[in-house]
């Protein structure tokens, strides 16, 4: 039965979450009246930074903006580039930055679960002390997470802000000797993958089903990663060029990051809407042990994010391996690039979901008007929708620290990235 | 052999490690093995492997004179982010993991240099100071704090 005291509770700083933000909700006659999701951290005003720079500078000025996917940030600039500027690559340069933004999903997603949600399903307030009693796991997490930084490193120079990708390819191929002892690396860490999601598969799930819509980018021939179609599981199919005709970002109050709705609705981007869009096109190999484990999606349970991710992890580590046996180092990295003046648009999926940028060009190739949008301020308006679900559910006669520690692993359930959405959690809750 | 990482940023005083390093470089000391981490948080427990020996050397806030270094107990550094998220994971988060785990090496130094009250500049690095102690590290001076 609903509690009818009136509760206010504050987190006035959210844990394991990427950046700082605060969590506050009232609760009054047992229904809760008002949930806000605060992100205070400053608006890093990176849009206007990047106007007047010229196209490979943007490259990299735009993997600053996040220390955990500046991949992605790189990925979807370079496709608006080169789709403005009528290049193709080729089938090495695609290849090879599929398998660098494997690195990328392999060390974010391997932290995330291993660091930032795990310890939410076995009870422990953080990784350092689940590490006493589950150290195996941990050293895993840790091992896969330092191979997803070696595969950016392989490609980037450096995992933290890497610099070699470029409109038109990459500044350098890897030598064939530093490829073949990472396939060895990625033979080693296969059966790792495995083992996590198998350990994945057999974590306590609260039962919390929720109608909520999914949106990711979609392939017909592969998982998509760093291109594809915008579709939603109600029926959505855009190019992402049309981004702006059903999506529209707006700001509320409590927030330094702008909200996001398609067609006036929340949704849900990330690991679990690329699973539940996007299952079938995971490789044989991947769906087998889903199947083997009996995970089936889709799922509208947001507490399968972290299976979700361990199965990203197994598809990325399995696809980087797949593209890297057959790696045959090219006489050159790059294509010839010509800049044309108009608007660029690019889409990729991040680890915490899709990317989209748009930049207005000239004819020079210098930005003159950019936006950006993110995958953590999308899903703000999301993750109020489902902690008002969950903790309804949850049930609101719970104490405070109880209805904290739910409210937080919701969240977590969503990875959140505030440094890159504000462009994070502290929770404060009132009864009355 | 000592492995001597230095961990730092681009930013302000927090460069400190990493100019130690570079002061190091210039020396040209036999028997170490210099690296430069920028900010590496749980990933600190990788440059733990395959090495009996290692000096951690990291900007710290203190009110000694700015750029002098000292020898720190690691069991005093405080984990103030109390894991709030892998940005707010640190040398002292990292530290507590890997003794958790049983990764920490045979022999760890933690050295601070002191960044003073103002962290958006960069104070003198005290280099005497910073060459006198890995002078007294490679004899085996017993200020040394072990895993045990």
């Amino acid at each position: 039965m609903a509690s009818k005291r009136e509760i206010h509770i504050n987190i006035p700083v959210l844990t394991r979450v990427e950046g700082e933000g605060a969590l506050e909700f009232d609760v009054v006659q047992g229904v809760i009246q008002k949930l806000n999701l605060r992100i205070f951290e400053p608006p890093r005003l990176f849009e206007k930074f990047i106007e007047g720079y010229e196209y490979d500078q943007v490259i990299d000025m735009v993997a600053r903006i996040c220390g955990i996917c500046p991949v992605a940030y790189q990925m979807s600039a370079v496709q608006a580039f080169e789709r403005l500027f009528g290049i193709d690559p080729g089938p090495w340069v695609r290849d090879m930055r599929r398998v660098m933004y494997c690195g990328e999903w392999l060390q974010s997603h391997a932290l995330h679960v291993h660091l930032l949600a795990a310890p939410d399903f076995f009870g422990f307030d953080n990784a350092i002390a689940m590490a006493e009693k589950h150290p195996q796991a941990v050293r895993r997490g840790l091992r896969l997470q330092g191979l997803g930084n070696d595969l950016i490193t392989l490609f980037g120079g450096r995992s933290v802000h890497p610099v070699g990708v470029r409109v038109g390819g990459f500044y350098k191929a890897p030598a064939q000797a530093a490829v073949a002892d990472m396939v060895k690396q990625l033979e080693e860490a296969l059966p790792q993958a495995e083992a996590l999601v198998r350990w994945c598969a057999e974590l306590d799930f609260p039962h919390d089903e929720q109608a909520f819509t999914s949106v990711a980018l979609s392939e017909p021939d592969e998982y998509a990663i760093g291109s594809g179609r915008l579709v939603s599981g109600q029926g959505l199919d855009i190019d992402i060029s049309h981004f702006e005709s059903h999506f529209e970002e707006f700001q509320v109050s409590h927030s330094t990051a702008l909200h996001t709705q398609l067609e006036g609705r929340p949704y849900l981007t990330g690991p679990l809407a690329r699973l539940n869009l996007n299952f079938r096109q995971l490789p044989k190999p991947v769906r087998a042990v889903m199947e083997d484990c009996g995970i089936h999606f889709p799922s509208h349970n947001m507490f399968h994010s972290i299976l979700a991710r361990a199965i990203e992890i197994h598809l990325v580590i399995y696809e980087a391996l797949q593209l890297l046996k057959a790696y045959q180092r090219p006489a050159t990295p790059a294509v010839q690039v010509r800049p044309r003046a108009g608007t660029a648009f690019g889409c990729t999926e991040a680890p915490r979901g899709f990317l989209w940028h748009r930049y207005d060009v000239d004819e020079r190739g210098d930005t003159r008007r950019v936006r950006i949008v993110p995958p953590t301020s999308q899903n703000q308006a999301r993750i109020e929708q489902d902690l008002c679900a969950s903790l309804e559910s949850f049930g609101l006669d719970h104490d405070d620290d109880e209805l904290r520690q739910r409210a937080e692993q919701v969240i977590r359930n969503y990875d959140p990235c505030i440094s890159c959405a504000t462009h994070f959690l502290k929770l404060k809750v009132s009864r009355r | 052999m000592i492995r001597v990482i230095g961990i730092g940023s681009s930013f302000g005083a927090d460069q400190l490690g990493w100019l130690a390093i570079e002061a190091l470089q210039e020396v040209a000391l036999p028997d170490l093995e210099l690296i430069r981490l920028d900010r590496p948080g749980s990933g600190l427990l990788r440059y733990f492997e395959d090495v009996e020996r290692v000096l951690l050397i990291d900007a710290v806030a203190t009110d000694s004179e700015p750029g002098e270094v000292k020898l720190l107990n690691p069991a005093d550094l405080s984990q103030a982010s109390c894991l709030t998220s892998s940005h707010g994971f640190g040398v002292a988060e990292a530290l507590a993991l890997a003794k958790t785990l049983e990764t920490l090496p045979a022999e760890l130094w933690v050295a601070g240099i002191a960044a003073g009250n103002d962290h958006s500049s960069v104070p003198d690095l005290n280099k005497q100071q910073l060459l006198d102690l890995l002078a007294r590290l490679t004899k085996d001076v017993p200020t040394t704090w072990k895993s045990a």
